[in-house]
């Protein structure tokens, strides 16, 4: 719930106070902050006892865990937002790259 | 050159945790991920906001907003389902494996405790995976299929970590709807692991 709240801070503050030449500044410090929690992710695991043992013996089975629901999913969401959703103008975000 | 970033981080992470090192700023980070998570959000809130006429646009699809998580869990389930029959686990172990879509620590954690820690680190890998792995499936998805099925891979992780690729590669209105998708995913991941443990 707290991450909802700031984020409708930010919200606001994108909507009524932040400058749109900041904009790339803005999307800098998005990257910044995923980047340090991955590295956060991977340190904590690196400290995790038997982590790498633990992917060793049980990697395969937790990789098949992963792949067909993940699979799954995305087929599952493919066809029922093909099917109902109105799509989004995928050409404007192709124009401003 | 996200995903590169991505695992470049990921990697300099691990090599960091194994080394035993103690960087007083880089153990500062790594132990206030929370600050860092609202510092995200923040930020993200930022773009959505600078967005003109987005939460018209998220008015309009009214009940159509559940389509995406609706479809994360089913699918989830039902490849949990097939995992189970494959490796011989009871249906509803193989269920609750999945239905942690990506929230590796909870999955792990809750898993472990009810199922013993074999079963809590199969949960714990599959699912920390499949955060992983979201950051180089998203861009995929993007191209191939549509944004919508872009926030399928992330699942519970959309509202969060997996969120500025969702930015980099989708727009501003799937980037919203992700949030909400992480959210129902999220509230949904512990009730679904507790009743799936109780399914046969």
């Amino acid at each position: 719930m707290d991450i909802l709240l700031v984020m409708c801070l930010g919200i606001l503050v994108g909507r009524f106070l932040f400058p749109q030449k900041a904009k790339r500044w803005n999307e800098g410090a998005s990257l910044l902050c995923t980047l340090v929690l991955i590295f956060s992710m991977g340190a904590m695991l690196g400290r995790k006892e038997g982590f790498f043992h633990q992917l060793l013996t049980l990697g395969a089975q937790s990789f098949l865990f992963f792949l067909i629901p993940t699979v799954l999913s995305i087929v599952v969401v493919y066809i029922l937002t093909k099917r109902f959703m109105k799509h989004p103008n995928q050409d404007e975000k192709e124009e401003e790259a | 050159m996200i995903v590169l970033f991505t695992i470049l981080a990921l990697l300099l992470g691990l090599a960091y945790g194994l080394s035993g090192l103690e960087l007083p700023l880089l153990t500062f980070f790594s132990q206030h991920t929370d600050l860092v998570l609202y510092l995200l959000m923040f930020s993200v809130g930022i773009s959505v906001g600078m967005h003109r006429g987005l939460f018209r646009k998220i008015r309009e699809y009214h009940i159509r907003i559940f389509i995406i998580p609706f479809g994360i869990i089913l699918g989830s389930l039902v490849g949990g389902l097939v995992c189970a029959a494959i490796f011989h686990l009871p249906l509803g172990q193989g269920a609750a494996i999945a239905s942690g879509m990506g929230w590796y620590s909870l999955a792990g954690a809750t898993i472990s405790q009810i199922g013993g820690s074999e079963l809590g680190s199969v949960a714990f890998l599959s699912n920390l995976m499949r955060e992983i792995f979201s950051f180089i499936i998203i861009p995929i998805v993007a191209i191939k299929l549509n944004y919508y099925t872009c926030i399928a891979p992330a699942g519970a992780t959309s509202e969060d970590t997996t969120l500025p690729v969702m930015l980099k590669y989708t727009n501003e209105e799937t980037v919203v709807l992700s949030v909400l998708n992480g959210i129902i995913c999220s509230f949904f991941v512990p009730i679904l692991i507790s009743l799936c443990f109780t399914t046969p």
